[in-house]
């Protein structure tokens, strides 16, 4: 009974002990009169105290999917790809459109000879003495893998698809042929082999057609088209470089279900790989030998902090430098002593209203199907009429306002202002009600007015602006006749994504980012029949197909502004879908982060320019 | 250890086998409710995507029938593997591992003082009946239970971190996160209070033990109220009993009857609840290791969850059954200790 005694008394005598020990190491930490141990003094310490003088820390949502170049397509493992891995070329600075070397030593041009054979050949000299983070060298060799390595992977929902255009004029590997059947294999694999060779020290790539120079050279400079140091990718588990068994080759390195350099780190970029512990954060500390020299910080963490409270006491008290805040906090940490805010950040992205032309008759969003006052048959969008009379229904000032704070465009169609070939003087729909009521009116001709309607329109919950939008539509077109009714519901991605592929929303409100600054990129998936937004709304107009081909087969600027201009103009007499916004984005970060500027195309910052201090 | 006991333990522990697999059978059947394109959304993530919808499905057997999936699952899971997390983006079995310390430390700490607290205020409660202790012990249950640990923890962590500059959020201040990555402190167990001792470094103990403070005293204040709770009525129906009344009258100090005597049986129904909670902090407390970052498989699990990422909720449910079942294993067994009537086997 005494041992039982002696047992709890202990026991409490170790939580006591625990309780205090605690306190005072959160009191200790707190006030300790000098820096912690790993911590140096800042430069300017004397002037301003700055935490963690050496390392970027970035607070923010969202976690990369992988480091994989061929694998990433999402900004956040882009940011991570694009710190540690270099490209043959990368933009300037904050141009989009202006290119340095990196990996390769000239950028090529129809000037400097490099770009050849009316621009089907394509050719970059590589730098010598570049060093690898395993310690290796960057040789031809090594650029020629890393494109087929990609071209070979090549996952579904993957980047390849961007590679794959110019170089083969497709989109994915199978589209080349059957990669089961020797034969065909063999001549697919003999395809990717023979697009990008290697001549001396020089990398040649061969194009399927003429291709915008530019554009290339805009896919060329980012994360897919990352040059991998060949042997720690093949100790890695990658592909190993064979070119005997095609078959074989495309049965264990295309497409698999995990990425083959998932935690690796095979990059000659400016920083390494130090750790990433998923869901918290990565580590990244800086290259000595990188061969432009070295970064100015010794590291960088970007940490995953998703609950904005915490994300804002840390930016607050200056424990992350750089940090993400939402549209709808911006109040909170504006002002705030330290922090720096930089605002109306043109983004190359668009959030739209589009239009399902024919809408699957199962849909649950369509009340009875019939345009009895219930519901509204399968072909409503259809009717040019009803999508007039939405588009001018649409409040903009009030959305802009409301939902983005006064942070957006509102701009005429599919094509971002600040891209080549944008139309500032295309026509574009704006808020009027006798318009809409009008076109209310001429639908299927008057019946609409006469017996009115009833749907749902879906938003993924927790876009504020989405639900603004959807409330706006709303409530304007229920004001025009007591007869019209929509719902707006709130769902969750997985139903958002089941009901937006099997055509069974009537409207829905998404945006689209940039995957490279050139206008094809917004008007493929806008617009032509097998556009990622368009083929699920039953858009097809062949007109539009054939000239989105043209444009991205055409070179000469002039004949693309044509082409583009066009596109833009079909866009607002068809109204396919209607742009709501063009939204402008902030950068905040601590008053002692220097050297930080904006590329609207980096998928997250560029660490290699920063330094802390006053 | 008799015979009988070793028997009873042995029972119990492979009890576990037809535990996990009706576990795992369920939350299976549970994700098979959605179909194949919203369980692809794991895989779509943008919307640049979405026109690859079939393929995904195609890739990674969404469409399949229900029992070759789970069969496909389970063959792997015997042979080590617990599949691929997409949300998490790492085997499943390794973000088990990695993240498990964080949960476990933050139980280890929060869970005794937890009980401890709760019972010595359940009794000082029950004992003190209607004086003002036990009206502030009460409202203190009823406060401490009544508070959502989301708004408590933002709470502690403006005015201790965002006020004070106290206990910052995290496991460990940047500085100490860069010394234990480094190679000069040996991560053994991935508790860091327990590695700093190992590593001889009182810096960084100081600092995990700083970073503990906030997420425990979440929990503790969070969870306290209910045992104390507990404990107080069952104290005060054992001081009611005959028993208790023959001991009084038998001259036993009122010390020795409450302590030695009501104390004991009042416990019984207060270590099922507190292996209950242990279980459930072991398990991963979401909230709390959302809002401080002290990101243990709990926070993994809900994320997991709301992306439909079947191979990762099927890893969690996996862990969650060991521990609870272990977690009753060790009830029943501490009921014997305390109540020498109560026979195992």
């Amino acid at each position: 009974m005494k041992n039982k005694r002696a047992i709890g008394k202990i026991a409490v005598a170790v939580i006591v002990v625990i309780l205090v020990a605690a306190i005072a190491a959160g009191v200790y930490v707190a006030t300790r009169p000098g820096p912690a141990p790993s911590e140096s003094p800042s430069p300017s310490a004397s002037a301003k105290p700055v935490k963690n003088p050496d390392t970027i820390i970035e607070a923010t949502i969202g976690e990369p999917e992988t480091l994989d170049p061929a694998w990433a397509y999402d900004t956040a493992s882009g940011e991570v790809i694009f710190n540690i891995y270099d490209t043959l070329i990368f933009f300037n600075r904050v141009k989009v459109d202006d290119f340095i070397p990196k990996i390769a030593s000239q950028v090529p041009s129809v000037d400097n000879g490099l770009v050849k054979d009316g621009g089907k050949t394509i050719i970059f000299p590589i730098r010598q003495g570049i060093k690898t983070h395993s310690g290796g060298t960057i040789t031809p060799e090594d650029v020629e893998y890393s494109f087929e390595r990609a071209m070979i992977q090549d996952r579904d929902g993957g980047p390849v698809w961007m590679i794959f255009e110019p170089l083969l004029g497709v989109e994915s590997l199978s589209e080349l042929g059957n990669l089961t059947d020797p034969t065909e294999a063999a001549q697919v694999g003999q395809m990717i082999d023979n697009a990008v060779q290697v001549d001396g020290n020089n990398v040649v790539f061969k194009l399927a057609k003429p291709y915008p120079l530019t554009t290339f050279l805009q896919i060329w400079s980012q994360t897919w088209a990352s040059i991998v140091d060949k042997e720690t990718a093949i100790q890695k588990g990658a592909w190993p470089g064979n070119k005997d068994n095609w078959v074989q080759v495309f049965e264990k390195y295309h497409n698999p279900q995990e990425p083959e350099l998932q935690e690796t780190d095979c990059g000659s970029g400016p920083f390494m790989l130090q750790s990433w512990e998923h869901g918290k954060e990565v580590s990244l500390v800086r290259f000595d030998d990188y061969w432009a020299g070295p970064a100015k910080i010794k590291g960088a963490v970007i940490k995953m902090v998703d609950e904005w409270a915490t994300r804002k006491l840390m930016f607050q008290q200056g424990d992350a430098d750089i940090a993400y805040v939402p549209r709808q906090y911006a109040s909170e940490v504006e002002g705030l002593e330290g922090i720096r805010v930089v605002k109306n950040l043109p983004t190359l992205q668009l959030d739209n209203l589009l239009f399902t032309f024919s809408i699957d008759s199962t849909s649950e969003y369509i009340g009875s199907g019939k345009l009895d006052g219930n519901g509204v048959p399968t072909d409503f969008f259809a009717d040019i009429n009803l999508r007039k009379a939405f588009a001018y229904a649409f409040d903009w000032d009030t959305y802009i306002k409301d939902a983005m704070l006064g942070e957006a465009k509102h701009i005429p169609g599919p094509i971002p202002e600040g891209l080549p070939y944008f139309n500032p003087d295309q026509p574009m729909y704006t808020f009027n009600m006798t318009l809409a009521e009008e076109y209310f009116k001429k639908a299927m001709n008057g019946t609409v007015w006469e017996t009115g309607f009833t749907f749902d329109v879906l938003y993924n919950t927790g876009n504020v602006p989405r639900k603004t939008a959807a409330e706006i539509i709303k409530a304007n077109v229920e004001s025009l006749n007591p007869k019209f009714h929509i719902n707006v519901r709130a769902v969750e991605w997985p139903t958002y994504l089941k009901a937006l592929v099997g055509s069974k929303l009537p409207l829905f409100i998404i945006g689209w980012q940039a995957d490279f600054p050139d206008p094809h990129n917004f008007v493929h998936p806008y617009m032509h029949s097998n556009g990622a937004y368009a083929s699920a709304q039953g858009y097809n107009n062949t007109e539009v197909d054939k000239l989105i081909e043209e444009g991205i087969s055409e070179t000469d600027p002039a004949k693309r502004q044509t082409i583009y201009y066009q596109l833009q103009s079909i866009y607002y007499e068809d109204v396919p879908s209607v742009v709501l916004d063009q939204p402008l984005a902030r950068h905040w970060e601590r008053d002692w982060v220097q050297g930080w500027y904006y590329n609207p195309i980096y998928p997250g910052i560029y660490f290699y320019d920063l330094s802390k201090g006053y | 250890m008799d015979r009988g006991l070793r028997e009873y333990l042995a029972k119990r522990l492979l009890l576990i086998v037809p535990t996990l697999i009706g576990v795992t059978l369920l939350v299976f059947a549970v994700t098979q409710l959605f179909s194949p394109v919203e369980r692809a959304a794991l895989y779509i993530r943008d919307p640049r995507q979405i026109r690859f919808v079939n393929e995904i499905i195609s890739k990674y057997g969404l469409d399949q029938p229900f029992y070759i999936q789970y069969v496909s699952w389970i063959t792997q899971v015997l042979q080590g593997n617990l599949g691929w997390s997409q949300s998490i983006h790492q085997p499943v079995l390794e973000t088990l591992l990695s993240r498990f310390p964080a949960t476990a430390e933050l139980a280890i700490f929060a869970a005794p003082i937890t009980i401890f607290l709760g019972i010595y205020l359940g009794k000082l409660s029950a004992v003190k009946k209607d004086t003002f202790v036990d009206h502030a012990t009460r409202a203190l249950a009823v406060v401490g239970w009544s508070l959502p640990s989301f708004w408590l923890g933002i709470m502690l962590l403006a005015f201790f971190y965002g006020g004070l500059g106290m206990f910052s959020p995290g496991r460990l201040s940047p500085w100490a996160e860069v010394l234990v990555r480094s190679g000069s402190f040996k991560v053994y167990t991935g508790f860091y209070t327990v590695d700093a001792v190992l590593n001889l470094n009182g810096a960084v103990l100081l600092d995990a033990l700083s970073h503990l403070v906030l997420p425990v005293a979440t929990l503790t204040i969070i969870n306290m109220a209910l045992i104390m709770r507990v404990m107080r009525s069952s104290m005060l129906e054992q001081l009611g009993k005959t028993y208790i009344t023959a001991a009084r009258a038998r001259g036993l100090d009122e010390k020795t009857v409450i302590n030695k005597h009501a104390t004991k049986n009042a416990l019984i129904p207060v270590v099922t609840l507190s292996g209950l909670l242990t279980a459930g902090m072991l398990s991963g407390v979401v909230i709390t290791e959302t809002i401080f970052e002290f990101k243990g498989v709990g926070y993994f699990a809900a994320r997991a969850a709301t992306q439909l990422d079947v191979p990762a909720v099927l890893g969690f449910a996996l862990l969650a059954g060991i521990i609870f079942v272990i977690a009753n294993l060790i009830v029943d067994l501490l009921y014997a200790y305390i109540d020498p009537r109560i026979r195992l086997g």
